[in-house]
């Protein structure tokens, strides 16, 4: 069974073993609006928890990803970056930017759940 | 400080619209989709409320001196019903404002300038009327009381006429008809700025909530779409308008701003001894990026490792599915079909120049 975390800054990363999917959380695409433009790492970069690893822009704004966890990327979704209106439509499914080699197992325990999320992510937006 | 409120302000809260601070405005950046408001504009129509812009009427025997000595085009040439794209000078010859000037007849002209600038031209000209010998001219500033909506876009006449009547189909671009509905005195314009066909409305701002209810109603079966501000700027940029505080300022000449169009050389004016008599060094362009990537204001232009120039506006144009923007250039790179190299956050990307205007309409 994979586990769902959220980040404080929004990002959220499916742990299944040592393998964690990251994405951005369906708040954080509502409030950036139309996704035009994702920039990633490339395979093999070593990323820290709370480090920027890509940026993504909306027609407002370019706002920074942050790595939710320490690890290595494993591997990228290649077809977002020409299909970027996915964040929006799909933000935890085919929305997902970059799988990685989680590093530290005791990490993900820091994230939020998505129950706290929500309840954090909703006072954010107040 | 609290942000004002145009008399729309409710109407954009029930339909969920985003709302920012636009120049000390609380207006919507979007409904529900920048990208899908900017498309209906261009397939449908749109609905905006530009209540934020100011409304500053020149009335008396001197206006039309007094407006001419202000500004590079030629208001004498506009008829009662006409408006004219214009700018405000200061004396070095830069652009205090650009605006539209509405011959109202009878020595009146309504000047419809920025938000941002509403309070400084106001002032501006208030000292300038102080500076002059003219003594015949009142300077009324009905920013306050005054709303406009701004309804764009292919099907708008459709919608209009269902409201107004079938007689407003026939004014023409660029002119306007003040009339009585339903008792309320109203300013109605073929004009707009988005590059589509479209009308703008002046109501006092008591009736404006009625004037939007009534467009919502009937664009309904025309497809209408509430559009924020983040579309209007899209639209902006495709239609290669500039914008002030992006491709103009204080310091823009008109000339390099390639505003050459309004700047009349028979008349006399504040500035133009400035004007023509300093060397163009650079000049506006737009630019279609090679790659996916924004360019936003501010980001440096490179060819051949060299700064020439730096971006003044930039998005995604989701009616060409290209990234555009505009820019200014050194004069000797400005040419059409140039590439040249924009650095986005420690990166270069390739882009093209164009002629700015990107959807080739009027």
């Amino acid at each position: 069974m994979a586990t769902l975390k959220f980040s404080k800054t929004h990002e959220w990363a499916k742990i299944d073993a040592n393998i964690a999917v990251i994405g951005i959380s369906d708040h954080a695409q509502k409030a950036l609006g139309d996704i035009v433009f994702i920039e990633l790492p490339k395979i093999g970069a070593k990323l820290k928890a709370n480090a920027q690893f890509g940026t993504i822009e909306s027609t407002k704004a370019a706002s920074e990803l942050y790595s939710p966890l320490s690890g290595e990327v494993t591997e990228i979704n290649k077809e977002l970056l020409n299909n970027p209106q996915w964040v929006n439509e799909s933000p935890f499914e085919r929305g997902w930017m970059i799988k990685i080699k989680v590093e530290n197992s005791n990490e993900p325990s820091s994230l939020m759940d998505e129950a706290v999320y929500k309840e954090f992510a909703a006072k954010e937006a107040h | 400080m609290e942000l004002l409120k145009t008399p729309l302000y409710e109407k954009h809260v029930d339909n969920n619209a985003h709302i920012v601070d636009f120049s000390g405005w609380a207006l919507p950046v979007e409904y529900s989709s920048i990208l899908k408001e900017a498309k209906a504009v261009r397939s449908t129509c749109g609905l905006f409320d530009a209540s934020h812009m100011g409304e500053i009427y020149v009335k008396g025997k001197d206006a039309l001196t007094f407006l001419q000595s202000l500004t590079p085009n030629d208001i004498s040439i506009t008829k009662k019903g006409q408006l004219q794209y214009n700018l405000f000078l200061n004396d070095k010859g830069g652009i205090v404002d650009d605006l539209m000037i509405y011959n109202l007849g009878e020595n009146n002209f309504l000047c419809v300038v920025n938000a941002s600038n509403t309070d400084k031209v106001y002032n501006w000209l208030k000292t300038k009327k102080q500076e002059s010998k003219y003594a015949n001219l009142e300077i009324i500033n009905e920013s306050g009381s005054t709303s406009l909506l701004s309804l764009q876009g292919p099907r708008a006449v459709f919608v209009m006429e269902k409201i107004f009547g079938a007689g407003i189909k026939n004014l023409k671009y660029m002119r306007f008809t003040e009339l009585s509905f339903k008792n309320k005195q109203i300013i109605i314009s073929r004009s707009g700025y988005t590059g589509e066909d479209g009308f703008e409305i002046y109501c006092n701002n008591a009736f404006a909530p009625l004037v939007w209810d009534l467009i919502l109603k009937y664009g309904k079966e025309e497809g209408l779409v509430l559009s924020g501000l983040g579309a209007r700027d899209v639209l902006r940029i495709e239609a290669g308008y500039p914008l002030y505080g992006h491709e103009i300022n204080d310091e823009t000449n008109p000339l390099e701003a390639s505003l050459g169009w309004v700047t009349k050389i028979k008349k006399d004016f504040i500035g133009k001894e400035k004007i023509n008599n300093k060397r163009i060094m650079r000049k506006r362009v737009g630019f279609v990026m090679e790659e996916r990537a924004i360019a936003r204001q501010g980001y440096p232009i490179l060819a051949s490792g060299k700064i020439i120039g730096e971006v003044t506006s930039g998005t995604y144009s989701p009616n060409l599915n290209q990234f555009i923007g505009m820019a200014y250039i050194e004069s000797a790179f400005s040419a059409v079909g140039h590439f040249v190299d924009i650095k986005i956050r420690d990166k270069f990307y390739k882009a093209k120049i164009t002629n700015f205007n990107f959807i080739g309409k009027k």
